[in-house]
């Protein structure tokens, strides 16, 4: 097992506004960020069990990383909670506004402040930004070759044997290490967090010093990020306008109030619904 | 080794170095990645084509598409006959099937050693689009928006911000315009600092010209100069099985079922819907494919397919704008949900108010009771 191809692993990780939940969620469906509960990205769940998935296998170590206010040390501490073994904070003011381009700059730079890995895990997208960018935008920047969409995979040797989704079907790849993976929500769901796992996060949550051994707070300077390539000056794309799209169209035809039979007969009636019937 | 061209030496782009301010300087042209599957056109790239046609117009520049792939044949004319004034294509054994990183090398190779950078890219938000275009925007340093679901060209003024360099009038610039997250809205976003101004668009959502076999056009070679940093990774196989269960390009009627299915037994109920049509299939929202009910491969919206069915069946689906963007341009919408102030009663055609496990047993009930009269109707029409 130690002397596997694989002696750390990466998992980038972020934090948004909870969309499960009906807090912080105005009437007409926008959101109220200040108000909004916070979770773990729900995509980078699958990416943080990839990253467990190989430490059962390799005994490697997982390092999380997340970018991110303060808050953000909620998900490092779920993190921990499931196994991984020490995480990182990418926390600066200077970051605001940070588009896809900017996020992954600030990202490779504090990657590159860390010693090696042989994998990194993303989540195949966020459910706040939608773009399934920054994997392979942080994939660039390292020079590394990429699986995304990649639904599972086995570490052979010094391999990656992986599975990905393709238009109507599938792929088999094999890759060389150091490789980056963007999971998809195909893969394994994340497990139960372990007991250990948990009391240790109990226990860290309340003791500084114990915090620090696991999770270390950096900042631009820190990790040697030139503050101009990131935030929204580093950022080549802004969002110049917003539309309200919600009130368009009220010409649905409503059928309520009736017995579902009859309700169903208006509808069959009204279009031409039974001419596809086989 | 792989190179096919040894008179020009390999020549990697200065990632660092800013394309173009648009301000001042020269339009550049449109590009259109044209990706192949099996050696076919993918439709999207034909959409992106018309897209893009109505771009270069509007900026009075040429349209190029960008073609890489093994035998192509008489693809290039197939693009130029589609609206392209000009075909790159790259045609080489190790380019047969997509990878990122050869495909990669090529493309930034080529972009890196124009004199005018294009404008602007679009490539599809397919497995192949949202794997390469951000390799590409991130080696150029270049804005990409994802999953488009409008484009147009227009000007901005930038008038204030942190960054003084920005401010100032840009004619010209892409307006990519997309669903924002979790909202009802749709975000402009722009970049017209440099050029290309990128962008994905989702297959379905643009419509290609109809081909004019008239038209003709310019084929340039892009040069192949493979490394062997290139080959890192290597496809060991391919299973498209989009014939076994999926098939929403050609489907009449899509039933598709969401959260309000309550669990994924429920999709059993959508089958049996679906089941009852010539050329039925089952989709789902990104939701119920979420919490494993049903798998990815059935996912219509935003971050799914773009389906165009002649009926959509929307069952206990509430009609987030993601999934909206997904199906909006079907045929007929029939959206049956409990909660009278579903938002996707303000965009369905047909809206039966009621519990989706009463509603589509009946609807079973009467399409199946119907068929012994369909002959006799169908006479009349």
């Amino acid at each position: 097992m130690t002397n596997s191809a694989v002696k750390d692993v990466f998992v980038m990780i972020k934090q948004v506004p909870d969309t499960r939940s009906k807090a912080g969620l105005n009437p007409d469906g926008t959101i109220n960020r200040a108000q909004a509960k916070r979770m773990l990205n729900p995509f980078d769940e699958y990416a943080l069990q990839a990253a467990l998935n190989v430490k059962k296998q390799t005994g490697c170590r997982v390092t999380a990383i997340t970018m991110g206010p303060p808050p953000a040390i909620e998900i490092l501490y779920t993190a921990l909670e499931h196994g991984a073994d020490r995480c990182y904070l990418l926390s600066d003011r200077r970051l605001a506004a940070s588009d896809t381009l900017a996020t992954a700059f600030a990202l490779w730079k504090t990657i590159e402040h860390l010693n090696g890995f042989q994998m990194i895990f993303c989540g195949l997208q966020t459910t706040d930004g939608d773009t399934a960018q920054v994997g392979p935008q942080l994939a660039e920047r390292l020079n590394l070759p990429q699986v995304t969409y990649c639904e599972d995979f086995e570490v052979v040797g010094d391999k990656l044997h992986a599975r990905r989704v393709v238009e109507g079907g599938w792929q088999r790849v094999v890759s060389e290490l150091p490789v980056m993976v963007t999971v998809a929500n195909s893969y394994h769901p994340l497990e139960f967090k372990s007991l250990r796992g948990a009391r240790m996060v109990q226990e860290l949550m309340r003791n500084e010093a114990l915090r620090s051994q696991y999770i270390t707070t950096v900042d631009l300077d820190v990790v040697g990020a030139d503050p101009d390539l990131t935030g929204l000056k580093g950022s080549p794309t802004i969002v110049a306008k917003t539309d309200k799209v919600g009130s368009i169209g009220g010409n649905c035809a409503m059928h309520q109030g009736q017995a579902v039979e009859a309700l169903v007969r208006e509808v069959t009636l009204q279009t031409n619904l039974l001419e596809f019937a086989s | 080794m792989t190179d096919t061209d040894q008179t020009t030496p390999p020549q990697e782009a200065e990632p660092n170095k800013p394309v173009a301010l648009n301000a001042n300087d020269p339009l550049g042209e449109v590009w259109v990645f044209c990706e192949l599957q099996e050696g076919k056109v993918q439709t999207v790239g034909l959409e992106l084509l018309g897209a893009g046609r109505q771009l270069a117009d509007k900026l009075d520049r040429p349209l190029a598409a960008v073609v890489l792939g093994h035998n192509l044949g008489e693809i290039p004319r197939q693009l130029i006959h589609h609206g392209a004034d000009k075909v790159y294509k790259a045609d080489h054994p190790d380019l047969a099937e997509y990878r990122t990183l050869p495909f990669r090398r090529v493309l930034c190779d080529f972009m890196g050693q124009q004199a005018i950078p294009p404008h602007s890219m679009l490539l599809g938000s397919t497995t192949t689009g949202r794997d390469l275009a951000p390799r590409i925007a991130a080696h150029f340093q270049t804005g990409l928006t994802a999953d488009t679901t409008e484009l147009d060209i227009g000007p901005y003024d930038h008038k204030g911000g942190s960054d003084a360099s920005k401010i100032g009038l840009y004619e010209n610039c892409l307006y990519a315009i997309r669903p924002s997250f979790g909202e009802s809205l749709k975000a402009r976003i722009l970049g017209p600092w440099k050029n290309p101004q990128m962008a994905t668009t989702r297959p379905g959502v643009m419509i290609p010209l109809d081909p004019d076999p008239s038209r003709t056009g310019e084929v340039v070679d892009m040069p192949v100069h493979l490394q062997p940093a290139d080959f890192r990774l290597t496809i060991a196989e391919t299973v498209r099985e989009a014939t076994a269960g999926v098939d929403f390009d050609n489907a009449d009627v899509i039933v598709a079922g969401g959260y309000g299915l309550a669990n994924a037994d429920g999709f059993a109920l959508m089958k049996e819907l679906a089941d009852c049509f010539e050329n039925g299939t089952v989709g789902a929202s990104r939701k119920a494919v979420d919490l494993g009910w049903i798998p990815y491969v059935h996912q219509v919206g935003q971050t799914g397919k773009t389906v165009r069915p002649k009926i959509y069946i929307a069952c206990g689906i509430s009609g987030a704008i993601q999934h909206r963007v997904g199906m909006q341009n079907s045929g007929l919408i029939i959206a049956i949900n409990k909660d009278p102030d579903a938002p996707i009663f303000k965009f369905a055609d047909h809206g039966i108010v009621g519990d989706l496990y009463q509603v589509v047993p009946e609807m079973i009930k009467q399409i199946k009771s119907s068929k012994g009269s369909k002959e006799v109707s169908s006479v009349g029409v």
